[in-house]
């Protein structure tokens, strides 16, 4: 299977043609992303401050009830997402901004999965004010930078065609 | 007079830059995105907290993540600043634009209710009533200035 073929692929889907009618889908689809982006970064602000040790006395385990916030902000980004490759995969799918963006959010994606199974049980644990381990400090600190790189990545799209 | 202003800005040297330099109108764009994820997640999740969410915060330790949000809030003011320059004389009249600011200006007085209403320890109901005030009016900011891409002047 080729890269064409992929966006072969969307471009023959029923979403494509959706998008290309209704003239108010992008907007809405857009307005929903930087709505996702916001809810999610303020999530992983408060989850990463904490671990940081920047916002030290707010609860760890209270901060952790932002996880699922942070997950459902994703999924409407990862669904709008979907929507906005679907309008024009020939463009997305050969850019490098949008091919780079899509590999931080990778390397996110395997980063709260081990902050997740080696981190978060212990960080649990911390009583307010209470330092957490080096390990999760590095962990929080590339999260932001991450998706802070996922941001500027995602902006750049228009600018970067291949 | 106006309209003298605003093409001053727009045909000065910071207008000229954004819009002919190659990489001055992505670079300022990013910045503004990059800040309004931090204003907006600390605005939301400090609103979300007084609406009941997560309870064991004390919300005046969101006072720390007020420095964070500060931040995000110079980087969009700057580059707001300098994204205006590039077409000041439209954006002024555009509707969508004035809604934008207005949405801001009034998030940013209400998350200082929002606080203020805490610290004074005003009902749970009062303290709900002005935090959802502040979510919406962040969101109507976040609508206008996504539509402003879409919107000519009014």
């Amino acid at each position: 299977m080729t890269m064409q073929d992929v966006a072969d692929f969307f471009t023959s889907s029923i979403v494509h043609k959706w998008i290309i009618e209704q003239f108010w889908i992008f907007p809405l689809c857009e307005t929903l992303h930087f709505i996702g982006l916001s809810f999610m970064f303020g999530s992983l602000l408060v989850i990463d401050c904490r671990v940081l040790g920047l916002a030290k006395f707010i609860s760890m385990k209270e901060a952790m009830k932002f996880i699922p916030v942070a997950i459902i902000a994703f999924s409407v980004n990862l669904i709008t997402g979907y929507f906005f490759m679907t309008s024009d995969p020939n463009n997305y799918i050969y850019n490098y901004g949008f091919q780079w963006k899509m590999v931080m959010i990778v390397i996110a994606g395997i980063n709260a999965l081990w902050f997740w199974l080696g981190e978060h049980k212990q960080l649990l644990t911390l009583a307010d004010g209470e330092e957490a381990p080096f390990r999760a400090k590095v962990i929080a600190l590339v999260s932001i930078l991450v998706w802070i790189t996922v941001i500027i990545l995602g902006r750049m799209i228009p600018y970067t065609d291949s | 007079m106006i309209m003298d202003l605003l093409l001053w800005y727009e045909n000065g040297p910071v207008g000229v830059f954004e819009r002919e330099s190659l990489w001055g109108y992505p670079a300022i764009l990013t910045s503004h995105a990059i800040g309004m994820a931090t204003v907006l997640g600390v605005a939301f999740t400090l609103c979300m907290r007084v609406m009941g969410f997560a309870k064991g915060i004390s919300i005046q330790a969101f006072d720390k993540l007020f420095v964070v949000g500060w931040i995000g809030f110079f980087i969009n003011l700057v580059s707001g600043i300098l994204l205006f320059s590039g077409s000041a004389s439209t954006y002024f009249f555009q509707w969508a634009f004035q809604l934008k600011i207005g949405a801001i200006l009034f998030g940013g007085v209400m998350l200082k209710v929002v606080m203020n209403s805490v610290r004074a320890n005003n009902s749970e109901l009062t303290q709900k009533f002005f935090a959802a005030l502040c979510m919406t009016s962040w969101l109507v900011g976040v609508i206008t200035g996504r539509l402003m891409a879409y919107i000519t002047a009014s």
